[in-house]
């Protein structure tokens, strides 16, 4: 997750895209729906599995990559760029965000 | 859970970079480094892709009445077979419901072999030990003693020449030849046929399991591709091709299962003959059919499929299909198997599908 203010950029961790591997498919969130910490915001699918994305922070999506609908393999090839999911309007403060560590935890969930 | 089983090819797996999961009892690459979409593309696009299916197994059925044997346990009519040709036929029970589908390959009037799901070998060999006691026939399990590889896509041909004295131009489509296949100069030999699961030219090679590496590292020299269990799924959803514990069980009939050109109801009897005929006069309880999405998102199995906003039944296999997006084989009510409007339910939402032929994608073997 990449933060600049009070926007943070969810997507899925190198080692989340790399533990799912091909990825085929990405169900984009609705842009001013609200989520919690730790919600399932997004659905990625590769070939052979169906996986949630977990919010890292509650806030409110105010922006998706709706480029992935086209492109989803950009979150294998570039999970921290292009392959971004979606971008949040951060409602809690940094005591709520997880470590990394923590994240791709959920993500493998 | 019984312990897992290692193919011979299990290190050369590992050192490719396999992706090592459990299937039908054995550790078997799900995928290589490069993963499986790359590895579909490879073989769609004119690789020789080869494929480690060892876990599938392997049954000689030998003796002077092998013939009337497989005519009463198997579904296709075996008397139509010349030596040398292949067969894809089924395993029924007395219900009509399938035991399991098989290939069945003629050596000889006396002799035949029987390709088996790995997942239903021991309930195969069990059954048909029990029905061989009534003929004058032999039934094998050769399986642990075979590896089984498929070479399939455009160069499998040229990949697979450069390793036989035969000539493979002379083996015709669900046709094989027993010969020499020994890359280390000795005198092993096995089958190959030209058969497979993928859509694409291709064989399928069972040999002893002892040149197993050899003939495997001087396929990779030849410029084949490793294909995991992935990318074989996705080959062979994409030809609609029935997969046990999917499209076919022993919850339904050839009559459901689209596979009465299989069934030889007027060859004479045999094991489940009775009970399809019934059904066949009754009707089928569901009707297996090919739906393409038409709106965003992947059919999964056992997703439910709803027509004219009925539930109707679910998917039985399906995926994203590169060439032909989301593609799924599903179940329905015999009543909506040609009319209403089809959609499929996606976490909670319904997707719009429409009926489609078979294959998904273009087929490329050579008939």
């Amino acid at each position: 997750m990449r933060i600049e203010g009070d926007v943070a950029t969810f997507g899925v961790s190198d080692h989340a895209q790399e533990a799912l591997g091909d990825i085929v498919f990405v169900e984009l969130p609705e842009i001013g729906r609200t989520v919690d910490a730790a919600e399932a915001y997004a659905v990625v699918e590769s070939v052979k599995a169906v996986s949630d994305s977990y919010a890292p922070v509650a806030g409110e999506i105010i922006d998706v990559n709706e480029a992935l609908e086209s492109e989803p393999e950009k979150v294998n090839t570039e999970p921290y760029g292009a392959g971004w999911i979606a971008k949040v309007k951060m409602s809690g403060n940094s005591d709520e965000l997880m470590s990394d560590d923590e994240y791709t935890t959920f993500l493998e969930e | 859970m019984s312990e897992l089983m290692k193919t011979p090819l299990f290190d050369a797996h590992v050192a490719l970079g396999g992706k090592i999961v459990p299937f039908a009892g054995y550790e078997l690459p799900v995928q290589y480094k490069n993963g499986a979409l790359k590895e579909y593309t490879e073989v769609r696009e004119g690789a020789a892709g080869i494929f480690d299916i060892t876990h599938m197994g392997q049954v000689c059925v030998q003796g002077i009445e092998a013939l009337k044997f497989l005519q009463y346990v198997t579904t296709n009519d075996v008397s139509k077979l010349v030596d040398g040709q292949v067969q894809y036929s089924a395993l029924l029970n007395e219900q009509g419901t399938f035991i399991d589908d098989i290939t069945t390959y003629k050596i000889s009037d006396e002799a035949y072999y029987l390709c088996i799901n790995a997942a239903n070998r021991h309930k195969d060999v069990v059954h048909l030990q029990k029905e061989a006691a009534n003929f004058d026939v032999t039934v094998i399990d050769e399986s642990d003693d075979t590896t089984l590889l498929a070479l399939q896509g455009a160069k499998a041909q040229a990949a697979l020449q450069t390793l036989v004295a035969f000539d493979l131009d002379n083996i015709g489509y669900y046709k094989f030849t027993r010969g020499k296949i020994d890359p280390t100069g000795g005198n092993a030999g096995g089958i190959v046929s030209r058969t497979g699961y993928t859509g694409e030219d291709g064989f399928e090679i069972y040999i002893p399991n002892a040149i197993a590496v050899s003939v495997w590292d001087a396929l990779l020299e030849q410029g084949a591709v490793p294909i995991g269990l992935a990318a074989r799924d996705m080959l062979r959803t994409e030809m609609g091709y029935a997969l046990y514990g999917h499209e076919i069980s022993d919850a339904v009939t050839p009559v459901e299962a689209k596979l009465m050109w299989i069934t030889k109801l007027d060859k004479g009897d045999f094991i489940g003959q009775a009970a399809v005929e019934a059904r066949k006069v009754e009707g089928a309880k569901k009707r297996l059919i090919a739906l393409k999405l038409t709106g965003r998102g992947i059919p999964r199995e056992h997703y439910k499929v709803f027509v004219d906003g009925i539930k109707s039944g679910e998917v039985t296999s399906g995926m994203h299909s590169p060439m032909a997006g989301g593609v799924a084989l599903a179940y329905v009510m015999p009543e909506h198997a040609i009319e209403g409007d089809v959609s499929i339910e996606i976490r909670g939402k319904q997707v719009a599908a429409e009926r489609t032929s078979l294959p998904f994608v273009r087929s490329n073997v050579k008939k």
